[in-house]
């Protein structure tokens, strides 16, 4: 357990003097996510908003843009644990991962440590969007204080395990780039950040179930958007819970396996 | 002729203190620097890190731009008339850099000719000729990046003499070279200044590779010229003291004061260290004759048990820093 | 001029066929086929076809699909482009060539020429295959222009090479691709009227918009294989485009030998 600790510390500082004052930073998850929230908010200004509008069966239109905020920032969140996954095939080819590899440190912590950190170092830009969604925007509902700590709660914890579980893979890939392509701009098409999954064809829908954005951002909207109370949404929640848990095993296989592979070739990559 | 004509450079590098702020430093990289190249002869430039050897064959090739004075070669201006003088001066520098790793040799050597404009047939013959001179003849349709570090040091000395240039400059072109390889390059080198009549200058860390091939050597320091000379006359003045390092297990004061009176004789410097754990005593003494026996002989005549006994050869660096020494005091 | 470019293209096709860029080649597919594909989910799924009254005033066309089609198959043969050209000397630089490079006399012009054609030949085919998509969801080819469009379609060739030229030098003095190249793009994607028609947008956004080469060439490009229409019909912006380019194309010349010398400095001092 103390290693557990000291490991996530160490990867907390280390990301830390990495990503803080670098410019990167500023610029991927800020000027860019806006930018890109503008253009698809206007995207939808081809189309008729008035009341008659069909979208009025999913969102009503004067909810648009907290609709759009929403999952903005939950993708966001999301988002910028790729790009940390990322950086961590770059010390792949430079060759400090083997190095950890060499210490008896447990293998999840390596991977989880590394997502909490990159994420903590975000968590600004969360509150920058909770005060624009609470001052600027329209539409809001909640049922209680209690549903906006328990949304970043929820956000936060599947966050935090889909960046473990990119970290896996992206440890053990010869080509980074090439998930990073597969897996980026479908959660952004199918989670339902632009537009409402359940809009959807039922193809559509079934690759929505393979993206845990999807889960997160519904249990979000119902919580910020419709005043769900929590037993309203205990049904997904515990889904999403389920979701995450076949997440961590997959991660969890994943690592044993890559590890073996090493041992055996000598090559960390898997494939 | 090359006429390198009082050129100084300048650096500004960017020193970022906070994330807004930035300042200017200035680095004087060459100062007043003026000598000249004559077809068929090998120049050297001798200087630690950082001395201003790789600025200056940047400002030779026109790489880089001199803040002042004036490079001429040929009568043609580095600055104004650069592509003409492009076309009469080629570099190659040690290491794996400047080639293209998924070309073969012969294409890259190819790609190079072309850019200098060459035509085809002359070119065809030319990369032929310079493979052959290189000993790639077997490994000329291989992809580079298949290619043996002293592969990739040859096939770069290759595109270093794809324009047949009148001037070629040799930034550490030994470095990390197996001693044969190395070898046989300094006498291609060698026969490139005197029987094609190139002029050459180089710039190495190695003092041998200095006295093998130099006619003329210049030593830089801090971007100054301190020194010029030929090598015969260098290494005897500058690079004659040796330095004597002998161990005992002790050193009484009678044998002390005795040694320092010999020493005095010979006009050679001592300097006595002691180890931690006091169980030996080493010393130390520069010299420019050879007095090795006299010492060794003083010692016996004490009985003292010599544990120990290094004669150190001068290194580049500590002359060139007892020259620079020299020059401020 | 021309003997450097030859020898480039034939440089950059050895290394081409030797080492294909796939995932490159592969995300630049991917990404204009995801926003055919978003375009066509919003259209067909969330709004069934029903539109803003202004559209068709604003983009000159009532179908919808064909607009952000065209707009995002366009936008993704400028990205490919911008990339593949401006990034070319900076990866000289890394790999440790560009001084080799810089030591021949040849022309620079050359080389970016040889470059852009060689890299035309893999952009076009991204080109075609998310054209190929689009089509398969419902683009109308019915009433193009062809003609004027592949004329259209070269001039915004060299809009988007004198651009890149511009954004090669910022890139080789700020010695970064990443930041620099992403802003530009998702600028790119929200002024030139790729998804939308630009006449939504507030007007300070407006001087933005006029400087991408982007905006009159989808306009003129949307013009002849939308509309039909000849050359004629898109003078002005044929006119605004060639305008850019020769801006451009000076100032990126300019700045490339600029750079140059600093990039030189910068790896040395």
């Amino acid at each position: 357990m103390i290693g557990w600790i000291r490991l996530f510390l160490a990867e907390l500082k280390k990301e830390h003097r990495n990503m803080f004052h670098s410019r990167l930073v500023y610029f991927s998850l800020l000027i860019w996510p806006v930018i890109g929230f503008i253009t698809s908010y206007y995207s939808f200004k081809p189309f008729s908003l008035n009341d008659n509008s069909p979208i009025t069966r999913f969102v009503p239109p004067d909810h648009l843009v907290l609709f759009l905020l929403t999952g903005y920032l939950a993708y966001l969140f999301f988002w910028s644990l790729v790009q940390s996954a990322w950086q961590m095939g770059y010390e792949r080819q430079s060759g400090t991962l083997e190095m950890i590899f060499l210490t008896p440190v447990h293998r999840l912590a390596l991977i989880y440590g590394r997502s909490f950190s990159s994420l903590l170092e975000s968590v600004w830009l969360f509150f920058t969007f909770v005060i624009m969604i609470l001052f600027i925007v329209e539409g809001i509902q909640v049922d209680g204080w209690w549903s906006f700590p328990f949304a970043f709660f929820i956000l936060f914890i599947s966050a935090v395990i889909w960046g473990g579980f990119l970290n896996a893979i992206f440890l053990f890939s010869r080509d980074a780039g090439f998930f990073y392509t597969i897996l980026d701009e479908p959660m952004l098409i199918f989670s339902g950040v632009r537009i409402p999954p359940l809009a959807f064809p039922i193809w559509a829908k079934g690759l929505a179930l393979f993206f845990p954005l999807t889960y997160t951002l519904h249990i979000i909207r119902m919580l910020v958007m419709e005043a769900a109370t929590f037993i309203e949404i205990l049904p997904s929640f515990t889904v999403l819970l389920v979701v995450l848990l076949v997440l961590i095993n997959i991660s969890a296989f994943v690592i044993k396996k890559a590890e073996n592979h090493m041992k055996q070739t000598g090559s960390m990559v898997l494939f | 002729m090359l006429i390198v004509d009082g050129v100084s450079k300048v650096y500004q590098s960017k020193v970022r203190e906070k994330l807004w702020k930035t300042t200017y430093k200035e680095v004087k990289a060459v100062e007043d620097l003026s000598f000249q190249i004559e077809p068929g002869k090998i120049i050297g430039l001798l200087g630690m890190n950082g001395a201003g050897k790789t600025t200056t064959i940047k400002m030779c090739t026109t790489l880089l731009e001199p803040n002042s004075g004036s490079i001429t070669v040929d009568g043609y201006d580095a600055v104004k008339d650069d592509r003409k003088v492009k076309s009469l001066v080629n570099m190659i520098a040690g290491g794996e850099r400047m080639l293209y790793w998924r070309l073969t040799g012969r294409e890259n050597l190819n790609y190079f000719g072309n850019l200098y404009g060459i035509k085809e047939a002359t070119l065809k013959q030319r990369i032929d000729l310079l493979l052959k001179e290189v000993g790639l003849e077997d490994a000329a349709d291989t992809p580079v990046e298949q290619y043996s570090k002293g592969m990739k040091q040859r096939l770069q000395i290759a595109r270093g003499l794809i324009n047949d240039p009148k001037y070629l400059f040799l930034d550490e072109p030994t470095l990390g070279l197996d001693a044969p390889i190395a070898k046989h390059l300094r006498s291609y080198v060698k026969t490139l200044a005197k029987e094609k009549n190139k002029g050459v200058l180089l710039t190495s860390h190695y003092i041998d590779e200095v006295e093998e091939l130099c006619d003329e050597v210049y030593i830089l320091d801090k971007g100054r010229l301190i020194l010029h000379d030929t090598p015969e006359r260098l290494t005897a003045s500058v690079f004659k003291e040796n330095s004597l390092h002998i161990w005992v297990p002790a050193l009484p004061n009678r044998t002390q004061k005795e040694l320092e009176k010999l020493l005095r004789t010979y006009h050679a410097k001592m300097e006595i260290k002691q180890s931690i754990d006091l169980e030996e005593i080493e010393i130390i003494i520069k010299t420019e004759q050879e007095i090795t026996s006299s010492v060794l002989a003083l010692l016996s005549n004490h009985q003292l048990t010599v544990l120990k006994l290094v004669v150190e050869q001068p290194k580049l660096e500590d002359a060139i820093l007892h020259l620079a020494e020299r020059r401020i005091g | 001029m021309l003997q450097t470019a030859k020898a480039t293209f034939h440089r950059n096709m050895i290394s081409m066929i030797r080492a294909y860029p796939w995932s490159f080649f592969l995300s630049h597919i991917l990404s204009g086929i995801y926003t055919v594909l978003f375009a066509y989910f919003t259209y067909t799924y969330v709004f069934e076809g029903v539109l803003d009254s202004r559209f068709s005033n604003y983009a000159g066309t009532n179908d919808y699909l064909s607009y952000v089609f065209l707009g995002g198959a366009l936008f993704s043969f400028a990205v490919s482009t911008l990339m593949n050209v401006s990034r070319s000397l900076i990866t000289e630089q890394r790999e440790g060539t560009l001084e080799a490079l810089l030591l021949t006399p040849s022309s620079r012009k050359g080389y970016f020429l040889g470059n852009v054609t060689q890299q035309i030949t893999r952009t076009l085919l991204e080109f075609l295959i998310i054209l190929i998509f689009a089509f398969l969801l419902g683009l109308q080819f019915k009433h193009i222009h062809f003609l004027s469009a592949i004329f259209i379609w070269f001039c915004a060739v060299i809009g988007f090479f004198s651009q890149a030229l511009l954004l090669g030098s910022v890139m080789l003095y700020f010695r970064d691709t990443y930041i620099t190249q992403n802003t530009l793009f998702v600028t790119m994607a929200f002024v030139s009227g790729v998804t939308f028609p630009i006449g939504y947008l507030p007007e300070w956004v407006a001087p933005l918009s006029w400087m991408m080469p982007l905006t009159p060439a989808l306009e003129a490009f949307r013009h002849s294989v939308l509309e039909g229409q000849g050359l004629a019909a898109s003078g002005s912006q044929l006119l605004h485009l060639s305008f850019l380019s020769f801006l451009y194309l000076i100032v990126g010349s300019l700045g490339i030998k600029k750079t140059e010398k600093i990039v030189v400095e910068k790896i040395f001092s």
